[in-house]
Order: C-alpha cells, then structure tokens, then sequence
C-alpha cells in the first residue's frame, strides 16, 4: 500500500476490514505500528521526502461495503450506501478526494512484481490476465482451502487435482460455482474452463473474488438458490427499489419453493422478477443476486419445476 | 244456401245461457282461481331475494367490530352524493382498527339504490339490504345515520327469500308498523 | 447550451441539465419518487428511468445530464415494462392500507400506479411489518413507516432545507425505515415539512388526522398571516372549518416548504375564543350587543371628542383595510394621529425605510441569496422568519458564496455561515462602525469593539468578505428597530459599497404580516401613501400615549393590536390606555388591551378575506377567502366603513376591496404595476420569484435622518444578563398563542441564555428560574443554547403573563436582569 500510495502521491490510506475479523485488524494495527517504528509510515519515509499515514478502518458487517463508493461512505462514517458514479472515485473519492481503491490481493501482488520483475508475473497465468491468483474452495471437497496458484488454472485441475476431488466418492460433481455467490453456476460440462476473467466471462459466468463453490449430486439447487438469496436480501443496502423490494420477494418465494408450498407459476414469477431487477439498480448487487438465480434456473430449472409439481425436493 | 247453425242449436245455445258461459268463463275461472293480490299489508308480505337492494345496512365483522373504516369511498363513487361520512379516531376497539366512521348518514330521498357504495366498500360494511318501506311523513326521517345502520334490518341474512310471508299490522306510537312472520311461508306463484 | 431529441422532439437546454428537466421543457412528464426540485438527487428510486439511445442499461434521468446529440425515449415498451417493475416492487412492501390511511385521494403512489403500474398484483408472500399501530413523532406529525417508499425526500429536506437534521434513516434493505433516531420523540422544528413532501401516507399531519378526505376539502389561496415571509398556502376546509394549509410546488418564494406556524397555526380561525358579537362596556362590564349599538356607542361618545385627538392603529390586516383606515382617519374624521406599531418608534421605521431603500421598490428575495455574500444582521432569521432562512441555507449550500451571521444568540442559520459574529445587544451599530473602518482599511474604533464586545479581527473578516464580493445581500431585522442607534450605520455601510461598486440588495426582515404594506398605504404619523411625505407629521404611538395620559387624546381606535402587551413601555400603556375616554379595540379575541375597552368590535381572519398583502420584500400577494367570519364578526373593511360613516360625514358605509385596490394603485404610484395575475390558481404561469409582483420605486426618495441616541443600559451593574426579546420559534404576536396546535408546541414563557452561562450559574435546561430586572421579575422555565454569546437572555415577547414588555421601559437602554434558580 505504500509503495502504490508512493506511485500516485498520496498522503492517506486506510485498510477496510469486515468487523468481524477482530484478529486480523489487530494484527494489521501492530503491523502498522511496526512499520511506523521502521520508518516505513509517517513523515520523511526512509528520507524520501514522502509522508503517508495509514489507518485501520473496521467495518460492521455489512457486504454492501464491498462497494467501493459504500465503503468509502462507511470510512466518512455515513450509512454505507453506494454513491452516484460519475464522479468516479478516481476524481472525486474519500472526502471529496481522488481515491484510487483496490483488493488486498490485488495490492500484495506488487511487492513481489518489483522483487521478481513484470516478465516473471506476465508469465503466470494466460496473456490476458496474468499473475497468481488465491482460490478460495469450499463445498464437497476432500480438501477445502486457500489455494494461490496462477491464475487459467483450470477449474478440474483446481478440484480434483488440488483439493483431492470429490468429498465423497459416490456423489459425484452437479454444479460449481466458479467465483463468489454473484457469479452463475457452471455444470460438470465446463470443468475444463481455465478459472481467469476472460474464459469465465465467455461461459456467462464471472471470475469475482475466485471463491469456488463445490457441489455433488446431493445439493439441492433449490435450497442454494434460497440461501444465496438469503443473503443478497439481507445484505441489501436498502437503497434502490428493485434491489430493496424486488430481492427480498425473491427470497420469499424461493423459500416457499424450498419447503413445498410451491405454487403454480413460481418459476416464471422469478424469471419475470429477475428480468424487473436485472440492469434498474443502483450498484451490482441487485444484477448480482440475480445473476445467481438466473445461472441456477439456466442449468436446473427441472430442480424448481419439480419443486413446484410435486412440492418436494427431487435430491434430498 | 247454408243454413248456419240450426234453430235448436241455437235455442239450446241461448236457453242454457252458453254465449254468456264462454264469455264469462275467464273471468269465473279467476274467479275461484287463487288471487295474485297481495294482501299487504293486512295479511301478507313479500320477502326479497338477497340480492334485493333496499335500504342500507351497516355491518359488523364476527367479533363484533364495526367493518366501517370511514375511508370514504361510498361518497366517492355515489352518483347523488346522498352519502356523508366523517372519520374519527377510536382506539376502544370499537372498530377492525382504529379509524371508525363519527357520522356515516345517508339521504334515502336522493339514493337511487344503485349499489355502487356496496361495491366500492373495501371492508364489506356497507351492503344494501332488504327493507324496502321506506315512506315516511316528512323530509327529515329520510335520513337514515349510522346507529340506526347498525341495527339488524328485520329480514335476517338466514332467510334466503323471494317468497311471500304471511304477516300482520301494527299501530304504533311512531307509525304503523309491518310485522313478518318469517315461518310461514305462502305459496304464491308469482 | 446543448441540443437532444427527447421522444423525436428536440430541445436546446444549458449545460448540465439533467435529463428530467430537459424533458420538462419539451413538454414531456417522468414519472418520479425520489426526486425533488430543490434538493439534491440521488437516483435511488429508479422511477424515472429511460432509454438513452446507445446505452444498454436504462438510465436513471433525475441525475444524469443530457449530453450533445442525446436520443432520448422516454414511452418505449421497456422503459414502459420498468416502470410497472418497479412499482410492483413499492407495492411489494407497501402496507397497502388505502382506506384508512390519511393520503388517500392525494397519494403519489396511488397516482402513479393507477396510470403507469400493474394492474394486477402478484406479490402474495407475507409482508415485513415494522409497527403495529401508528406513532407520534412529534406533537403535530404521526407516522406510520409500513408505508415508507424509501425515497428519503423527509430525510433530505429535514437536513438540506430546513437544517433540524433530525430524521435519518433506521436498519438496512427493506428493514429500513426513515423515522427520528430510535422512534423517539422529535424536538425539532415542528415545521412539517416532512409531512408536505412524503409522496405516501408514511409522515402524516397529526391535527389533520381521520379528518376528511381530499375531496371533501375546498381550497383556497392565501397567504400565511403570522412573519413577513409571505408564504403561500392553500388553506382547505371540511364543511366551513379550515382543517389544513399547505403549500404547493413551485408557487410562492416558500416553493412547497412552511414552517410550523405557517402550517399548523392557521387553527386561531376556527378557536372558541373567537369574539363573535360586539361588546360594549356597561356597569363595568363588556356584554353582547348588536352592531346598531356598537356604532350608536360610539357615535354619541365620538360626538363630543376633538378630531385631532383621536389616535389609531391597525395592524395585521390587507392592504385595502390599512389603506382606507388612514383615508378614515385623515380625511374623513381629519386626525393626523395613526401608527402602524405598538412596539416601533414611527422615527425609527421611517429612518429604517430609507436605510434598507424600502422605496427604491421591492427585492426579491431569491435574488438576495443568489448573490456572493449574504449579510444577515440585526435579525434572528431562523426562528422570526424560517423560510427565509431554509432559501438561504439552501442556496449556501449549492452555491459558491459567503454567508455572515451576526447576532448576540446562536441561530440555526450558524451552520450554513462561514462567518459568525456574536456581538453584545444594541450594539448592531458599533459593529457595522468596525466594520465602515476596517473597509476603509483603518483600525477599527476600540471602543466600537468593546461595546459590540468583537475583536478587531472579526470586523476586519466581514469587511474582507464583504469587500471581496461583487454583489452583496444585506438582510437587517426589528432589532434595528428595537435599538435604532444602528440604523444610521446601517445606511453608511450599504452606500459604502455601493460607491465600492457592488451590487448592494437589501432584504428588510420583518416580523409581523403585511407590516411593509401598512407602511406603504400611509398608515405611519409623517408618511402618506406610497412613501409621500406628510405636510404635517401626526403623533405617533408613543406620543399618543403620552397625550392620552395628559389627558389631550381622548379616543383611540385600535384594529388588531394588542397594543398593552406589545408596546415597548406597558405602565405608560396602560395608564393611558385607562384613562382614555373612548377605546375602540375591533380584534378577532379579547387580548389584554381589548379587555380594556368601551367598545370591542368583531373582526375577521386574514382567511376570511378577499384582498392582498404585502410580504418583507414588498411583493404584494393576493388571498382568497376561504370561510365566513364566525357570528357576527365582519370583514375589518366592512368594520371601519361603518364605523367611519358613524361618526364621520361624507364616508360611505360600504366599500368593495377590488375597487379599493384600485385607488391604491393610483395614489401610491408604488403599486402601480404591480401585477397580480400570477396569484390566480389557474394561472400556469404561476411561478416562484414574479417580479412583477414587487412594487415599484418611489418617485421621490425618502429622506430621514437617522440620529438616534441609545439610551443607557439600566438594572444594577451586578445583574450579568442583557435582556434581548423578539418572537418565539412557534409564535407570533399574541393571535398564535390561540392556535391550538402552535399552543400544544410552547405554551409557558421561557427564557433563554447561553451553555456557558447556564453552567456557571449551575443551571440546566427545563429548570424554574426567577428572572429578575429593575421594572419587573417573573418566574419561567429555562432554555438552554449552545453558542449564545455570553451576558445575553432572551425572553419571547408572545406570552401573557410573562410578556417581556413588563421588563422595560421607555426612554430606559437595555435592561441588566439576574436569573437565578427559583
């Protein structure tokens, strides 16, 4: 973070954490601290001539803050709503001021792209989107975890290989979703799509924070549906109808799916909803909520016709 | 050269008065036939239907709570404008919530019985109901208020209708009064 | 400029301009929730939004500016489908209790539905209930938050327009509410202005509650009767009782905002107190009598009294009323003595006309706040005249310019400056002084400072900010009428930048209805009509006094004014006012001075009227009569026309209001053109700042020669408090205190002084304290503010019993009092 608030000239920076990560904010303080004892942090750093101060910022647990305009709203101390874009925070950010805004992990990639060199990071990972990249597997898996590997590693590579392959050996893949609960589901059929952003988005799924999800045949996709729903609708800002109104429907009429008071109609009540939500909202987590939907539907939308018909779940 | 009927025939005809048989035969045949006259309102009545409308009726719900909100929709739509209505706010309970009507009146003599304040009330309250004897000696006791809405009317929602009651007449100090007795019913093919 | 089709249509628009607006100016309506001309946008409804030709997603048009060669369709089949999108979305967490829900017939969400929304729902799922039954949220607004639409305009108008910033919003996605924090009760500004924006039944009116429905009211324009703002309201009433004011987008300076007195006060119309028969004083008492025998009375008392000595004040009426009461009393009955005020020396007011250039013509206020420095002095603006200080705070705040307060209390107002002065009582005149030196670039006179108790430093920053503008708005108030020793610098300093060069525009803020326009009809011992000159100066309403206690004025006719408890010295008040020989009071209740009287005649409301008055700007604006005067009670004109052809020979007993307006266009020459078409409701043109509804210049200057001596402050030197008065917050004159509402809102005196002192004397907001002065003591309750300059207590001058008359005197500087607990 210094050396990129160096490159653009900035006085301030802060690191948002989520709340609930009580350890790591106090290990990033004493770390700050540290860096402050060593002269990395505060006036005349190492006898440049450049001042920077760093500051822990603690959220409250809110997802809406993964916004970068929201967040800045949190630091400011306001309620973390997503703020009119143009202006840009590139022009006018924190406090009025431009404000350059990054992931943690994008950022921990530039030590080591100074260390070791921009040819070494180009060659990680296809021409496109070069550099490592932590995947984040959970779900049925033999061994679950953060694994930093380059990134276009693909997506059967990461769970058979990596992780070990399925959790159980009878239940074999139904359905990953390749990055984060915004991105839409990919079938065993894409197994073999390199996980970066380019290949991703050619499948009509999406990169996101390259959290993978893995499930067997004993999932039930309605079920997911609902609790990704779930907490799209809990994490809504608040701030635009569709989002505010429309995700919470959703997950209403999800939940009744999921515990068999399914109505006819339901299916096509959702897509016709999701199409009301998708692109008429303030910040993405409306279209991200819906994207989810809409990949479940896309590859299993017998799973919620059954659910309908029969008022029971096929899988479980 | 027809002779027509013969001279017997015709003194037959004539001697049992059959030109005055076949011209009276219709009207002694009403004559032991059952009269269509209603005897009202000395002997007889005539029940509506439930889909009659008649004078109005304010009505309450199971538990007793009047279903009148006071949201004024009847004077909206009514095509006189016979209806008034003004909200209060009661908080005993008295009403589904707690916005009930302080004065709900309505003026029979412009009311053209039309319904439209039965289908525009979102609550049921007002349903028009099956009194029909309305006549009254002066302008003033054509309006009818909301405690006297209230009241059950005196054909019951149980009674389905459209039949003919044997009934009595009663001289009261306030008028004359029409009383049904709803048990009995009088077959009338009307 | 920049040039767009909208629907095929193309319109040339300025830059910037956001799409909604461009769309208005071509003709064509977007539905919207969230958006509100003077506030800020925010987009978060997503109501307006519309197809931009070569953008996939549809835009939101209340927050994005048109760009050149936009190709903009606002009734497509999509931006159609979104539309009813998202009002089922509204409907989805709308509690949907029409029947008995107050906005009902006037809802913006039923409106909306009813022409662009499914008409079918399909939302069957259980429904978040944040409450079960309805909650007070402050003594004049209910709220019910299962209706909220979340389109924050109560938020942002509480926090832009009005400063209270008392509302926010509670929990997160469709839990969220906008409410006070926590539910609690509000101790804000009651003005309600929440309540006028709300688009559903979510804020509501608590007066108004379970009242009528929107076709059951009748309407009528008017003007708000309380400050000299001159809001424009809608006065409505239910079966001849006025039940609701409010104000209406785009009409008026006040464009849709009130406060709490324009809004909720309007209940004195309708209050029992109301004296509906004439009264006339026999044996000792005032008993019921018929108009015959009131104007018999006062026929055969008049005939043995001198004309010059009858004096006369009317006040809080329209402008033809004032107008022919100085016809009454100069020509017909030949008496020179009339004075619009109880409180002002008719020598101040002239001196101050001429200072703020009232008969240079009017100003407008909008163009006051639209210049680089805004200047307010001498004036507690955010609680005398609220609305004023909402369009300068909004103004401020999307504007580059300099906003100067100076005043011994803090105000609301503080927050929006960027320079705050708080300077001793009295004192407005050194320290416009300070400021003439530092301008000029000398030091400023020590002992100026000290009396103003400012440092050098502070006038040296006005003068640099008053230097470095090009156009300056200076706003003086009543103080420099209360202590009229500032007026004189109040007069140097404006031609002293005018001969710097700037644009000087001078906004008089006056505290009483109409107050300009009685001035304008002559109704003031020296001036005419129109700012003319009289021959002979009258006496005026201290001189009166004296020579009614001497015993030379014999009668005095008084119309709407509570001159006992308003007048600066109340022992000379009521001593003369006892020993007159005839009183004639005609007012709407029986104040302290009408009780006083041989004769009191009913008069009527300002909403009862047909007529027009003139606001602090000199825009003169017309009201409708909304009901009748209660009882027998008449309209004032009716009043004085049958009192004049009473005792006077030659007045005609009858005289129409629109014939009145007439002549008074000819023979002040000041309201010649003044246009009143734009107050007709079915004017389209009908907007906020019509100049030509401000009256003209003068033809001849008015000269005066503003040379007032202040008097010593008096009260032993131990007394630590200087006592200040003026209106409180929810009142005005003493009509307010028989609001029912306004009364629920403040019903005991107070006095108020600042943080610092209160801790010193150990005192705390809500206390009895004893306030005691050399002329009087009373016990009231405490108020407490932040930022009060340290030395000053201010007690309203509105409360009976407790009237802040009672602590001075006349020919007395400001009094010294000493609070301590009671």
């Amino acid at each position: 973070m210094i050396i990129t608030s160096y490159a653009i000239g900035a006085t301030r920076s802060y690191i948002y954490i989520r709340g609930e990560f009580d350890f790591g904010a106090k290990r990033l303080e004493e770390a700050i601290k540290e860096a402050h004892a060593k002269g990395y942090l505060g006036k005349n750093i190492l006898g440049s001539g450049f001042e920077h101060e760093m500051y822990v910022h603690r959220g409250y647990g809110a997802y809406i803050c993964g916004e970068e305009t929201a967040l800045l709203e949190s630091i400011e101390g306001y309620r973390a709503q997503p703020r009119k874009k143009p202006p840009f925070p590139a022009l006018a950010g924190l406090y009025g001021k431009p404000t350059v805004i990054n992931n943690v992990e994008t950022l921990s990639c530039i030590p080591a792209i100074i260390e070791k060199g921009a040819e070494w990071f180009k060659k990680l990972g296809p021409e496109k989107s070069p550099g490592p990249k932590i995947y984040c597997v959970s779900g049925h898996v033999k061994k679950p975890g953060l694994y930093e590997l380059p990134m276009g590693t693909t997506a059967r590579e990461l769970i058979y290989g990596h992780c070990g392959g399925m959790l159980h050996e009878t239940r074999p893949l139904k359905a990953f979703i390749p990055g984060g609960v915004s991105a839409p589901m990919l079938t065993p059929q894409d197994i073999d799509t390199p996980l970066d952003f380019d290949s991703l988005a050619a499948k009509g799924s999406m990169l996101g924070s390259g959290a993978v999800i893995v499930m067997d045949n004993s999932t039930c996709m309605v079920k997911m549906a609902y609790i990704i729903n779930r907490f799209f609708s809990h994490e809504s800002c608040g701030k635009c109808t569709p989002c505010r109104d429309g995700t919470p429907w959703l997950t209403k009429v999800l939940r009744r799916l999921e515990h068999g008071e399914g109505r006819p109609g339901d299916v096509e009540l959702l897509e016709s909803l999701c199409t009301n939500i998708f692109g008429r909202t303030f910040c993405p987590l409306g279209d991200g909520a819906v994207m989810a939907l809409r990949g479940a539907l896309k590859h299993f939308r017998q799973e919620f016709q059954y659910h309908v018909d029969h008022k029971m779940c096929p899988v479980s | 050269m027809s002779k027509g009927p013969s001279r017997i025939a015709e003194f037959i005809k004539k001697a049992l008065f059959l030109d005055f048989v076949k011209g009276l035969s219709i009207t002694l045949k009403y004559n032991v036939s059952r009269s269509i006259t209603l005897k009202y309102p000395d002997e007889e009545k005539w029940v509506p239907d439930r889909r009659f409308r008649g004078q109005h009726t304010l009505n309450k719900d199971e538990n007793g709570r009047e279903l009148c909100v006071a949201c004024e929709l009847c004077v909206k739509v009514c095509p006189t404008k016979c209806i008034t209505v003004i909200p209060m706010e009661d908080d005993t309970g008295r009403g589904i919530a707690d916005r009930v009507a302080k004065v709900w009146k309505v003026e029979l003599a412009r009311c053209m019985f039309c319904g439209y304040c039965e289908d525009a009330c979102p609550t049921r309250a007002v349903r028009l109901g099956r009194d029909y004897e309305l006549a009254c000696l002066d302008l003033s006791c054509t309006t009818r208020e909301k405690d006297e809405l209230l009241k059950p009317q005196s054909i019951p929602d149980t009674i389905q209708g459209g039949f003919v009651v044997r009934s009595s007449f009663e001289r009261t100090p306030e008028g004359i009064r029409v009383v049904p007795d709803l048990r009995m019913q009088k077959k009338r093919n009307i | 400029m920049v040039t767009v089709k909208i629907n095929g249509i193309e319109v040339t628009v300025e830059d910037n301009t956001l799409i909604l607006d461009a769309a208005r100016q071509a003709g064509i309506d977007i539905p919207t929730f969230c958006y509100q001309a003077d506030l800020m946008g925010v987009g978060s409804c997503r109501m307006c939004i519309v197809e931009i030709e070569g953008q996939k997603k549809l835009q939101p048009s209340c927050v994005t500016p048109v760009l050149h060669g936009m190709a903009i369709n606002t009734e497509t089949q999509a931006v159609q489908e979104a539309r009813a999108g998202v009002l089922e979305f509204f409907l989805a967490n709308h509690a949907l209790d029409c029947p008995v829900c107050d906005k009902a017939g006037e809802c913006e969400l039923q409106d909306m539905v009813y022409r662009h929304g499914p008409h079918k729902g399909r939302h069957a799922e259980p429904k978040f209930k944040f409450h079960e039954k309805d909650y007070i949220l402050s003594p004049v607004i209910v709220k019910n938050s299962n209706r909220c639409v979340n389109c924050m305009k109560c938020v942002r108008v509480c926090r832009e327009v009005v400063g209270a910033n008392v509302l926010g919003a509670l929990g997160r996605g469709d839990h969220q509410e906008a409410t006070s924090f926590a539910r609690g009760p509000l101790d804000c500004d009651h003005c309600g202005n929440c309540i006028e924006v709300c688009p559903v039944g979510c804020f509501m009116r608590l007066p108004y509650r379970y009242k009528a429905r929107p076709w059951d009211l009748k309407g009528a324009d008017s003007v708000c009767s309380y400050c000299a703002t001159g809001c424009r309201i809608v006065l409505e009433e239910r079966d001849g009782v006025a039940v609701r004011s409010r104000a209406q987008l785009g009409v008026g300076i006040n464009n849709e905002t009130l406060c709490a007195r324009g809004r909720f006060g309007f209940d004195y119309m309708t209050s029992p107190e109301r004296i509906t028969t004439p009264l006339i004083r026999k044996s000792g008492g005032l008993v019921p009598a018929s108009w015959e025998e009131a104007f018999g009375f006062i026929k055969d008392a008049a005939a043995s009294i001198p004309p010059d000595s009858i004096g006369a004040q009317p006040r809080g009426l329209r402008n033809e009323e004032t107008y022919t009461f100085q016809k009454l009393m100069r020509e017909a009955l030949g008496s020179p003595n009339i004075d619009s005020s109880a409180r002002w020396a008719h020598g101040a007011v002239e001196a101050f006309i001429s200072a703020m250039a009232m008969d240079r013509g009017g100003v407008s206020v909008l163009d006051c706040v639209k210049t680089d420095t805004v200047f307010v002095i001498g004036a507690y603006v955010s609680e005398e005249n609220p609305v004023t200080d909402y369009l300068i705070r909004r103004y401020s705040a999307s504007r580059n310019m300099n906003v100067i307060v100076a005043s011994p209390r803090a105000m609301k107002l503080d927050s929006s400056a960027n320079l705050v002065v708080r300077h001793m009582p009295a004192s407005e005149g050194a320290l416009l002084e300070a400021v003439l030196a530092a301008m000029s670039g000398q030091e400023p006179d020590p002992k100026a400072l000290g009396q103003a108790g400012i440092s050098a430093d502070e006038a040296k920053k006005i003068a640099a900010k008053l230097k470095g503008s090009e156009s300056v708005g200076i706003m003086a108030g009543t103080d420099f009428l209360r202590y009229p020793s500032g007026i004189g610098a109040l007069a140097k300093i404006s031609a002293a930048l005018e001969g710097l060069g700037k644009k000087v525009l001078r906004l008089p803020l006056l505290d009483r209805c109409n107050q300009r326009g009685a001035w304008e009809m002559g109704v003031h011992p020296a001036l005419g009509p129109g700012y003319s000159r009289r021959e002979t100066a009258g006496a005026g309403t201290d001189s009166m006094l004296d020579a009614a206690r001497a015993g030379s004025l014999k009668m005095l006719y008084l119309a709407g004014t509570d001159l006992l408890a308003m007048n600066g010295d109340r022992g000379i008040a009521g001593e003369a006012l006892a020993k007159l020989k005839l009183l004639v009071v005609q007012d709407m209740f029986l104040t302290e001075t009408a009780k006083l009287a041989h004769v009191v005649l009913p008069g009527a409301a300002l909403g009862e009227k047909d007529g027009t008055v003139t606001n602090q700007e000199g825009r003169v604006q017309a009201v409708k009569r909304l009901t009748r005067p209660p009882g027998k009670a008449m309209a004032d004109l009716d009043i004085m026309t049958m009192l004049g052809s009473a005792i006077a020979t030659g007045f005609p007993s009858k005289i129409k209001s629109a014939s009145v307006f007439d002549e008074i266009r000819r023979e002040t020459g000041i309201y010649e053109t003044v246009d009143l078409a734009f107050n007709n409701k079915k004017n389209k043109g009908n907007g906020h700042d019509n100049k030509e509804a401000l009256v003209r210049a003068a033809a001849a200057r008015l000269e005066a020669k503003p040379d007032f001596k202040a008097a010593a402050p008096a009260g032993p030197d131990s007394y630590p408090f200087a006592l200040v008065t003026g209106n409180h917050f929810f009142h005005s004159g003493t009509v307010s205190l028989r609001s029912e509402t306004l009364a629920g809102l403040a019903r005991e005196p107070v006095v108020e002084i600042g943080e610092e002192d209160a801790g010193k004397l150990g005192l705390s907001g809500g206390e009895r304290v004893r306030v005691r002065g050399k002329n009087h003591e009373a016990t009231m309750l405490l108020r407490v503010r932040k930022g009060t300059k340290k030395g000053v207590a201010f007690i309203p001058e509105n409360f009976e019993g407790a009237h802040a008359n009672m602590f001075f005197k006349r020919g007395e500087g400001i009094q010294r009092v000493l609070i301590e607990r009671s």
